[in-house]
């Protein structure tokens, strides 16, 4: 995002709205640093500028900075996917999808949120971490694929180091026995990462909403607890089309 | 992702907070959904959530958008996001959604005992659930848990924390009123969860915890 220094008047009310507090005064008028900009735009959707100073960069979509938009601007749809966003549809219609089965489960891992955000050299120590554990079942359809360079080593392609993002989510799809080695991977580089992430694990149900006992002892054991909140899938969806379709 | 399942907060504040997604599925049940999502919104109309978008035009309850823009602008992959706080209205939405038999997924955010007991109460039968196993790696830099508690009420990290203290301080001043606050707060949401009621309660109770400085 830029703010036009011929329009601005400094009044300052576009601070508060940046994510990343990247705007800040500069000769008594408001500027954004260009370093710490996620591009999210969420400065420019506030509509809080009095003199609509405030705009597009126009080296947004400029390749590797476009990334910052892609996984910062929830209006903004990446290109791989085909969705707004920085994930997949993970299980949000696994009804329907069938992507996560029985015996299976998912783990995402999404860095940068809450309120922090990240610069890719904290997801490489992650996705380094997973391929030197060998776990390289990284779903395919998520965006943040489009980043890695060598999946047999973790590394992201070099030019993208440096760049911020507000999150990126890697997902995991693996069978159920394997659970306990990633979260033990997981907890291992949380200590490396200069940042946060959230960590979710979904797994089908049995009958009654009850999750699956070895999931839980699994998470449990491993010292991670899960909080009293969830997204539930509730079952209604139906598919009528093939994928292939 | 929306980021619903690591929403922060009270079991108390939680009690009235569920978000509430319909989600057809790309190259499964897309083509054609734009009718059947449409249905469901009408309906979802009268049960008055808190907060609501389809994800063709992410303008939410609060942005002076009319209900009949948003249902002309649905079309096949549109995808409705919406806020309820209150489990009744919630689970006449869902009997509705039930009874309307679409085939689209549905997908329900909040406390995972609420959930268990409208599903028996409703006679479905949950598919998938994803947990949240909280926040890892340098926590210490996190905002304090109480601002938390609003910015993690949107789904994609819109809601700045400057922001919820920038309102703190209005409301303390008699700038804004609770209600006028939450507003604000739920404006850059583009995603449609974030419920302004809970924001209004929880903005009442910090208040008085806040001292104003200068800036």
């Amino acid at each position: 995002m830029i703010i036009r220094q011929e329009t601005c008047v400094g009044c300052g009310r576009c601070h508060p709205y940046c994510p990343t507090q990247a705007i800040h005064f500069q000769d008594l008028k408001s500027a954004v640093d260009q370093e710490v900009c996620y591009e999210c735009g969420c400065c420019l959707r506030a509509e809080i500028c009095p003199v609509k100073a405030i705009e597009d960069s126009p080296h947004v979509y400029d390749y590797p900075r476009a990334l910052r938009k892609y996984f910062s601007d929830p209006d903004a749809t990446h290109a791989l996917t085909g969705i707004q966003g920085r994930g997949t549809e993970e299980s949000k219609s696994n009804d329907v999808t069938l992507r996560v089965g029985p015996g299976e489960v998912g783990i995402a891992i999404e860095v940068g949120r809450p309120n922090i955000g990240m610069d890719l050299t904290n997801i490489q120590k992650i996705t380094r971490a997973l391929a030197r554990a060998g776990i390289h079942e990284i779903e395919p359809n998520n965006p943040f694929q489009d980043m890695i360079r060598d999946h047999s080593t973790g590394d992201l392609k070099p030019e993208l180091m440096g760049e911020r993002v507000l999150s990126a989510i890697i997902e995991i799809l693996i069978q159920r026995d394997r659970l306990r080695h990633v979260l033990r991977t997981i907890k291992e580089v949380a200590r490396e990462v200069d940042s946060v992430f959230c960590l979710d694990v979904y797994t089908m149900l049995q009958p009654g909403l009850t999750i699956p006992p070895e999931v839980l002892e699994i998470i449990e054991s491993e010292g991670f607890s899960w909080r009293p909140n969830a997204k539930i899938n509730l079952g209604l969806g139906r598919a009528w089309e093939r994928k292939s379709a | 992702m929306t980021h619903s399942l690591h929403r922060e907060g009270t079991i108390n504040s939680l009690e009235r907070d569920y978000a509430l997604f319909i989600y057809p599925a790309r190259g499964f049940n897309y083509k054609g959904s734009g009718p059947k999502v449409r249905r469901i919104m009408e309906l979802l109309y009268l049960e008055a959530p808190v907060n609501m978008i389809a994800s063709t035009l992410r303008r939410n309850l609060y942005s002076g958008v009319r209900p009949e823009e948003v249902l002309e602008g649905i079309k096949d992959g549109a995808r409705i996001f919406c806020a309820f706080n209150n489990r009744e209205k919630l689970k006449a939405a869902l009997s509705g959604i039930k009874k309307l038999d679409e085939g689209i997924s549905v997908v329900v955010s909040g406390l995972i005992d609420r959930v268990r007991g409208l599903a028996a109460e409703i006679g479905l039968n949950p598919y998938t659930i994803n947990l949240s196993l909280g926040i890892h790696g340098r926590t210490d830099r996190l905002p304090p848990a109480d601002i938390r508690q609003f910015t993690t009420m949107c789904g994609h990290g819109m809601v700045a924390p400057a922001l919820v203290q920038d309102v703190i301080r209005k409301v303390k001043k008699g700038r804004l009123d609770l209600w006028e606050g939450s507003i604000i707060l739920a404006a850059p949401c583009t995603c449609g969860i974030y419920n302004p009621h809970r924001s209004q309660e929880m903005l009442n109770d910090l208040v008085p915890l806040y001292t104003v400085n200068r800036w």
